[in-house]
């Protein structure tokens, strides 16, 4: 209880040969919060998770745990984390009561019978504990998954797009557990690439794309807020944004054409208008964006 | 060393329930027992005990070593040489298997990630591992045993099991089990390198491949030249060999009576063990190194 922070990511970065999945990722997320960590296919959000898992190594950077490196001391560190990564893996051949009996029988937990008996009442599956995994459906598949996760008591649940695959009632009732989850205060960090999904469950929310973090925040304040402002300039759009780019109320800014995209508070609008004038940027037109955090995640991800 | 015992029995369950490994011993009962249909059925012939009329395809010393090896305890030679002959493939592809499908089912970034110390998970699934090879000696040899008990009846011989023998018997699964390391190690290897089942079976297919052309090149161990032959004596077969010829030896069989093998151009015994040993080591090491540094990137 080291710290207020659940995880702190440290500019961390990772490179598959040319390739950066995850570019200087610095975050943090709150203790007991409901953090959705979102951006589209291929953002590096697997990647990032692995790495927070111990699976992946980071290029450079660093992760903390609950105050604890996960790189330095991994055992420490992961002790009190329950994980689903990218798709919920078992063994085929064995019941998900035997799956589970597994995993218990690893971390050494005590009265594993009773304890799986919970995490299966749990996510519903008790009924069906003693039939193989791979008779399961995907939904099945997918609830293991979350019971394999809590298996051990974690204080801190990571899931890797927790509705993939899932049918619109399978989808339902995802939701509905990570909720309980989350009404018993632990931390529950989870990925999609699904905005709704995120918006549904999550009370704070960041966004990236091809590896760096775009945006963060509190979802109320991303979906009401409405930060966006869109700033009409006659020329060096380019010099507008990096000359932006440097305030620290400016959350993310770039360009389409002549059109600077600014994520910043809407009341700034004119010391922006007084920065680029100053610089010699004309300025032909600002405007708000009542974004709702849909538009704004489209507007963040869409493809430059 | 809690944390390697609550992950040897985690294993323990996940081997043990495993359908892969009751059908690769099932495979070997089978195959064991057509090989000793066979030879009962050559003695039966040469005895003129089917049909009436004695058929004699083989001289008398190897029919006389096929009537030892069908009765007790010459039969354990013979099965313990078995189980490093066919044993030793099927001992591969389960090894393929154990650490190949933990990749491809994902299962095995489930389980670093609720319990980091790679290097723990991969002692307890060898010691798992081997384990089971121990249990599937058994099934053979009380398989074996079993057909022994109607083939020595038939040939009117049960011979009979000392206390010295179970000894020995116990001392020859040990010894088989030492021979097989360097083979599955060598698998274990080329599974966790090419991160799939396929990449191990074809990693031991080129290691048995390999192995077998070394023995194509036993011309060399005869020559007089004694730097050429204390190569040869370094590559893996001639040392296998040594020991498994022990695996007769030990039961009074004579284990070059059908193989034609030279035993006097063989190293000496303590050569083999640290030869085996080392290739042992090399491998595991390699295995071990690559395991716990690279990513685990599950299913691609
Ligand atoms: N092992 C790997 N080798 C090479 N490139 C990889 C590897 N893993 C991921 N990538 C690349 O990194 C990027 C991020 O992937 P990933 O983290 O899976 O994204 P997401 O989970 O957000 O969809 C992708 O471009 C992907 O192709
Ligand atoms: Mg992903």
């Amino acid at each position: 209880m080291s710290t207020e922070w659940a995880i702190e990511f440290h500019a961390l970065t990772r490179r598959f040969g040319q390739h950066t999945a995850v570019d200087a990722l610095s975050l943090r997320v709150p203790r007991s919060s409901v953090f959705g960590f979102l951006g589209p296919n291929g953002a590096g959000k697997t990647t990032t998770i692995a790495m927070l898992l111990g699976l992946v190594r980071p290029t450079s950077g660093h992760i903390t745990i609950f105050g604890h490196d996960v790189q330095r001391t991994p055992t420490t560190a992961l002790q009190r984390v329950g994980a689903m990564i990218e798709y919920p893996a078992f063994f085929p051949y064995l019941s998900g009561y035997d799956n589970l009996r597994v995993l218990a029988r690893a971390d050494g937990i005590a009265q594993p019978h009773a304890r799986i008996q919970q995490v299966l009442a749990l996510v519903d599956l008790a009924a069906r504990s003693k039939d193989r995994f791979k008779t399961y459906s995907q939904g099945m598949k997918q609830r293991l998954g979350i019971a394999a996760a809590l298996l051990n008591q974690p204080d801190l649940i990571v899931l890797d797009e927790p509705t993939n695959g899932l049918d619109p009632a399978g989808t339902v009732e995802m939701r509905e557990l990570i909720r309980t989850l989350a009404s018993e205060g632990r931390t529950i960090f989870m990925s999609s690439h699904l905005l709704h999904e995120v918006e549904q469950v999550c009370d704070q929310v960041a966004i990236i794309k091809q590896g760096k973090l775009i945006a963060s925040g509190k979802v109320t304040e991303l979906l009401h807020r409405g930060q966006g402002l869109l700033v009409q300039v006659t020329d060096q759009a380019e010099a507008a944004v990096a000359l932006l780019g440097k305030l620290d109320w400016v959350n993310s800014v770039r360009h389409e054409g002549l059109t600077l995209l600014i994520d910043a508070p809407h009341e700034r609008a004119a010391e922006i208008n007084a920065l680029l004038t100053r610089n010699d940027i004309l300025v032909a037109e600002i405007r708000t964006r009542e974004a709702s955090l849909e538009a704004f995640f489209l507007q963040v991800t869409e493809q430059p | 060393m809690a944390t390697l015992l609550h992950l040897i029995q985690a294993e323990w369950l996940k081997l043990t329930r495993r359908p892969l490994i009751w059908l690769l011993y099932g495979t070997f009962v089978v195959l064991l027992l057509i090989t000793f249909a066979a030879l009962l059925f050559v003695v039966l012939l040469h005895d003129g005990a089917i049909g009436g009329v004695a058929v004699q395809v083989l001289n008398d010393n190897q029919i006389n070593q096929f009537r030892q090896e069908l009765r007790f305890p010459g039969v354990f030679g013979a099965l313990l040489g078995q189980i490093n002959s066919i044993g030793g493939i099927l001992a591969m592809i389960l090894a393929a298997g154990v650490i190949g499908n933990e990749y491809s089912w994902g299962t095995l970034r489930v389980q670093l990630a609720r319990q980091p110390q790679r290097g723990y998970y991969l002692i307890a699934k060898l010691l798992t591992l081997l384990l089971i090879l121990l249990v599937g000696m058994l099934l053979v040899i009380l398989a074996g045993g079993l057909f022994t008990l109607i083939a020595g009846w038939l040939l009117g011989n049960l011979g009979r099991v000392s206390a010295g023998d179970l000894g020995l018997l116990l001392l020859g699964m040990l010894r088989a089990l030492y021979v097989m390391l360097p083979y599955v190690l060598f698998v274990v290897a080329a599974s966790i390198i090419g991160r799939s089942v396929l990449a191990g079976v074809a990693g031991g297919l080129i290691f048995l491949t390999l192995d077998g052309g070394a023995g194509t090149l036993s011309f060399l161990s005869q020559t007089d030249n004694p730097i050429v032959r204390g190569i040869y004596n370094l590559l893996l077969q001639p040392n296998i060999s040594r020991l498994v010829a022990q695996h007769r030896q030990s039961f009074g069989t004579d284990p070059t009576a059908v193989t034609g093998l030279d035993l006097s151009t063989l190293p000496p015994t303590w050569q083999a063990i640290i030869v085996i040993g080392v290739y042992s080591i090399v491998f595991a090491g390699y295995a071990y190194v690559s395991f716990t540094r690279r990513d685990i990137v599950g299913a691609s």
